[in-house]
């Protein structure tokens, strides 16, 4: 079995897990690293196929996207956390009220 | 052998994802979150792909695991003790919380496993393709770099780059937005340990020297704008919390002119290429090399200057409460 077969098995799981999280996790920053944790795995996707499409070096578009998708997701998170601060700031809520 | 140590990395990986969503407390969450970050780190480095296996160790384990820590001052654990306590106040019924229903868990679950099926699926049988490794590969010459990341991130796609350098100064300015009022902690506040004073004169040069390398290492091998601009805010992040803001020191005219450096420098120079009857972001060959290394300096600089800038935001937020009060 080649590496990158693996990796790409493992980025559905994480991905698939990340889901998982979104829905389950209660806690504000529970769901923002399950979001982070998603991101991973999309990630791990796109590098692993740019290892399969190695030639001398490894397809270095895919590359270049990923580290432009790390920096927005860090970005996206960074702001997620200010709403959940703020929300917490303002109503004490740590997590999502369910209606009963 | 290689087989065994992917597959040790990439059950570590998916371990470590699963705890980390299943940790009880918080704080467990947020460092297992960190050991995650480092695992990905290593897989990539595993498949090749050295600038992302970089990028990853410093802005999503290092930057991100900081602010995930540092939100936890406001979540900490006696205050969400408290909150139980308050919500036990107001719903006496005993147990509910922990009782849920079954249906829509059993549903959640076998959408969750049939979704596993679907993407497995979707990713074992993508088609077979060449890529752009070639392409890549024929046009590297006129690049004006050698290594073919920093030649995609910064001549081929290089608005994308731009793009991507505005998105953090947009995500820069909700965080201003959602944070309320931007007040920075007051500066002449020196740092009273002696341990924390020389972690700070000692790291403060090695982490701009470093830096640097990895913005001029970036030419040929991995490195460039991004982890150079990480590294350099670490040193913004490191001041900060020794007591010495630096985004207080610096008039606010120049820290927004330090922000907007980068991306602003950029699309000039797009635009400016244009004049001579080139496409946006089209170096002349002969220019690439020196053109993409001022590019990458000035992108640095405001990476820096931007992810300060956020961590000071985020940091200050828990104390306003406290300023309201003492207003009141």
């Amino acid at each position: 079995m080649e590496t990158y077969k693996i990796y790409i098995l493992t980025s559905a799981v994480l991905f698939v897990i990340g889901i998982g999280g979104v829905f389950m996790a209660r806690h504000f920053i529970k769901k923002i690293i399950a979001t982070v944790i998603m991101g991973g795995g999309v990630f791990l996707c796109f590098v692993s196929f740019a290892e399969r499409d190695a030639l001398t070096f490894a397809d270095p578009v895919p590359h270049a996207m990923v580290i432009t998708g790390i920096v927005v997701a860090v970005a996206s998170a960074a702001f997620a956390l200010a709403l959940a601060r703020r929300i917490y700031q303002l109503t004490g809520e740590q997590s999502f009220p369910i209606d009963k | 052998m290689s087989v065994l140590i992917d597959s040790l990395l990439a059950i570590l990986a998916i371990y470590l994802a699963l705890q980390c969503l299943l940790a009880q407390r918080l704080i467990q969450t947020v460092f297992i979150f960190f050991a995650f970050g480092l695992a990905l780190a290593l897989t990539w480095v595993r498949l090749g792909a050295i600038d992302v296996a970089i990028t990853e160790a410093a802005i999503a384990a290092g930057f991100m695991g900081v602010l995930f820590l540092d939100a936890l001052r406001d979540f900490s654990p006696a205050v969400s003790k408290k909150q139980q306590n308050l919500e036990a106040v107001r719903n006496p019924l005993p147990g509910n919380d922990t009782k849920r229903p079954i249906l829509p868990r059993l549903a959640l679950g076998l959408g969750l496993v049939l979704f596993l099926l679907i993407s497995l699926e979707a990713v074992w049988n993508t088609p077979e393709g060449k890529g752009l490794t070639v392409v890549t590969g024929v046009m590297l010459p006129d690049s004006g770099v050698e290594h073919p990341v920093t030649a995609v991130l910064l001549n081929f796609r290089a608005y994308d780059t731009w793009l991507e350098i505005g998105v953090i100064l947009m995500g820069l300015l909700a965080i201003f937005a959602a944070g309320g009022k931007e007040v920075y902690r007051k500066s002449g506040m020196t740092a009273e340990d002696p341990v924390l004073r020389q972690v700070i004169l000692f790291f403060t040069p090695i982490l701009f020297l470093f830096g640097a390398f990895l913005l001029y290492f970036g030419k040929s091998g991995p490195g460039g704008a991004f982890p150079a601009g990480v590294l350099w805010g670490a040193i913004g992040i490191l001041l900060h919390l020794g007591g010495r803001p630096v985004l207080t020191v610096i008039p606010r005219w120049l820290l927004y002119l330090i922000l907007t450096i980068g991306p602003g420098f950029f699309i000039l120079l797009g635009f400016l290429l244009m004049t001579t009857g080139s496409t946006l972001f089209e170096y002349p060959p002969a220019y690439a090399g020196i053109l993409i290394l001022i590019v990458e300096t000035m992108a640095a600089i405001s990476i820096a200057a931007a992810l300060t800038a956020i961590f000071t935001n985020l940091n200050q937020m828990s104390e306003e409460p406290d300023k309201i009060e003492s207003n009141n």
